[in-house]
């Protein structure tokens, strides 16, 4: 703040005083307002706050004792000065007494007055810094409180526990998440708890707090707080350092870490059952010819043409796995990066229908489509709808008996397009269709003998179809046929 | 094998046709005779209908557990707890357990005589059904 004039208050009924003392203050630098009684100095000074008030003890209407304490109650920062030629050591003590700062006896000499005012005038800055400090205290410590409070408010509503303890091992900081997941009822700040944690996490808080050097790096470990893989969570410790760089305390982070558990586990369990589907067909080809390399072992001309020609067509079929597992992996990728045109359902599944022309004559199979509502659009990348359908017919075709049909419906369903494809072939028992979708399920009985397949299939056309969030049932019926019903929100 | 000793008869159950046949090959190559199914209600009624002197099983047809399951029937069997039943797996990291029958915990879980890894190394097949037979 700019140095302020300081603002005198002259209250006199002394004309020519009062005229001499503002000229002397203004010269001094000071900023004057007079009142030629009391009364008048009193609505001054109601009207404008001042440093310094000099006031005649003895005025026509009001008593300057009186007008001292009015004013003393109007703005007690004010530094009173009571100036009288009625000099008396009772007034001065009793003027004193009522808050005044100094007695001044007429006349004075104008470096007494103005001696009295510095002194006066010092003491009055004093006390305006002493209130500014006290405010900015008062704030401060609300601040800090409002800093406290946001911190609990904003750990308490973080989804992972957090931690905090000193260097030995005192519970510092703590939040409701934490008492969560490690199922305790209450905890105290100032508690030793390096016993009450999980071990795991005691052990990493331990081995901060026995090294003997600071060192930034952060402990992780994966509990499973509980039994049945039901809690796992990810315990990771930090230690926080003091600003000289030694160990102030370590701050444990628990993140919960279950369901993403359970992601990382149907998938490894995937790649497993990959590994198993291809290795199996190659465990048989080199079976094959290992017998026929084995002199030890007699086998006909005709027996190793036999195992030959079995030999590639079990390759052929790991290469159609393959092939198959990169549509999956591809489609995985893809989740993110389809492209999404307006398609029309029936050239879909007309072009399909001609791409998979000569597998239909070969067994005789007469197809059908029937559309039964003008609304064909839906919102989707071509490559998925077509492969969607294009393993359907495949199967329908497959699985059928010679000379049999395959009927296409396409309808409106409420809010989806109803496509069912129908077949007359050997069907399924209701046993083998709970299956149906699952990774490499093939059915295997005397009718499906013949028949080559990934057992993918299947789960392709399920994650297409979950992929717009659309829906395929099953009907079927052994030895007479099977229906698939594919729901997919129309465009 | 002497002259007196019957031909020992193995019973393979497996649904990769395949290495059915080619077990069977391999197995006859070394003068035993071998009897054949697909899946586990055949493989019952097989052994059943022969009494075979041992058993060889896959562990995954129609079920991931198909194997364990013929061979537990065939262990409580009256007739079968007397001969091995071999299971031939691929299986040994499926569910990141690695299978084995040589603890005695093991081998109370699973009931079968030897557990081996597919795709087996026929020499070592052999050598544990001879072992077998030749304790005997």
């Amino acid at each position: 703040m700019e140095e302020q004039k300081p603002q005198v208050l002259i209250i006199d009924d002394e004309r020519g005083l009062r005229l001499v003392t503002k000229r002397l203050l203004e010269s001094e630098g000071y900023g004057c307002d007079v009142a030629e009684n009391g009364t008048n100095g009193i609505s001054i000074a109601r009207s404008k706050e001042f440093d310094l008030a000099i006031i005649d003890l003895k005025m026509p209407d009001l008593d300057g004792i009186e007008v001292l304490k009015e004013i003393r109650r109007i703005s007690p920062g004010t530094i009173c000065f009571i100036v009288t030629a009625y000099a008396s050591y009772e007034t001065a003590i009793e003027s004193t007494k009522l808050g005044a700062y100094s007695y001044i006896p007429k006349p004075f000499a104008p470096e007494e007055l103005l001696l009295q005012l510095r002194k006066g005038y010092e003491k009055r800055l004093l006390m305006l810094e002493a209130e500014k400090l006290k405010k900015e205290r008062e704030e401060r410590l609300l601040e800090i409180t409002y800093e406290k409070t946001r911190l609990k408010t904003i750990l308490n509503s973080l989804t992972e526990g957090t931690i905090v303890v000193n260097r030995t091992g005192e519970l510092v900081l703590y939040n409701s998440s934490a008492l969560k997941y490690l199922d305790l009822h209450e905890i105290f700040i100032g508690d030793v708890i390096l016993d009450i944690l999980p071990s795991e996490i005691s052990a990493m808080i331990k081995k901060f707090i026995d090294s003997h050097e600071y060192n930034s790096k952060s402990y992780s470990t994966q509990i499973e707080l509980r039994p049945g893989k039901e809690l796992i969570v990810e315990a990771t410790c930090s230690p926080v350092p003091h600003p000289d760089g030694s160990l102030a305390g370590v701050v444990t982070v628990i993140r919960n870490i279950t369901e993403s558990k359970k992601v990382e586990d149907i998938k490894s369990q995937f790649v497993s059952m990959v590994a198993h589907e291809l290795k199996t067909p190659v465990a048989a080809v080199l079976g094959f010819i290992q017998i026929i390399l084995d002199e030890k072992v007699f086998v006909t001309a005709e027996q190793e043409k036999d195992f030959l020609t079995r030999s590639y067509n079990r390759l052929q079929g790991l290469v159609a796995m393959v092939n198959d597992l990169l549509d999956i992996s591809r489609m995985e990728l893809k989740k993110t990066q389809k492209e999404i045109r307006e398609l029309d359902i029936q050239s879909i599944l007309q072009s399909t229908i001609e791409f998979l022309e000569f597998e239909l004559k070969k067994k005789n199979i007469t197809v059908s489509l029937k559309i039964e509502t003008t609304e064909l659009n839906l919102k989707a990348d071509q490559n998925d709808i077509t492969r969607l359908f294009t393993n359907l017919l495949s199967n329908a075709i497959k699985y059928n008996n010679d000379d049999g049909a395959i009927n296409i419906s396409i309808s409106k369903h409420g809010s989806y397009l109803l496509t069912k494809v129908s077949d007359t072939g050997i069907g399924m028992k209701p046993e083998e269709k709970i299956k149906l979708f699952r990774e490499f399920s093939r059915i295997k009985n005397e009718k499906t003998r013949g028949i080559s397949g990934t057992g993918l299939g299947l789960s392709i056309v399920k994650r297409i179809v979950d992929s717009y969030a659309g829906k395929i049932n099953v009907d079927s019926e052994y030895n007479t046929g099977t229906t698939f019903s594919v729901f997919l929100p129309a465009g | 094998m002497s002259v007196h000793e019957k031909i020992k008869k193995i019973m393979l159950v497996d649904d990769d046709i395949d290495l059915l046949e080619q077990h069977k090959i391999l197995l006859e190559s070394k003068g035993y005779k071998i009897v054949t199914a697909e899946n586990v209600e055949d493989g019952w009624a097989l052994f059943k209908k022969e009494k075979p002197d041992a058993c060889v099983l896959d562990l995954i047809m129609e079920e991931h557990d198909s194997g364990f399951i013929l061979c537990h029937r065939i262990k409580r069997d009256s007739y079968g707890k007397t001969i091995p039943v071999f299971i031939l797996t691929s299986a040994t990291y499926i569910t990141g357990f690695k299978f084995g029958s040589s603890t005695n915990e093991e081998k109370e879980w699973i009931k079968c005589d030897a557990l081996l890894n597919k795709p087996i190394v026929f020499e070592d097949l052999l050598q544990k059904i001879e072992a077998f037979f030749d304790v005997e």
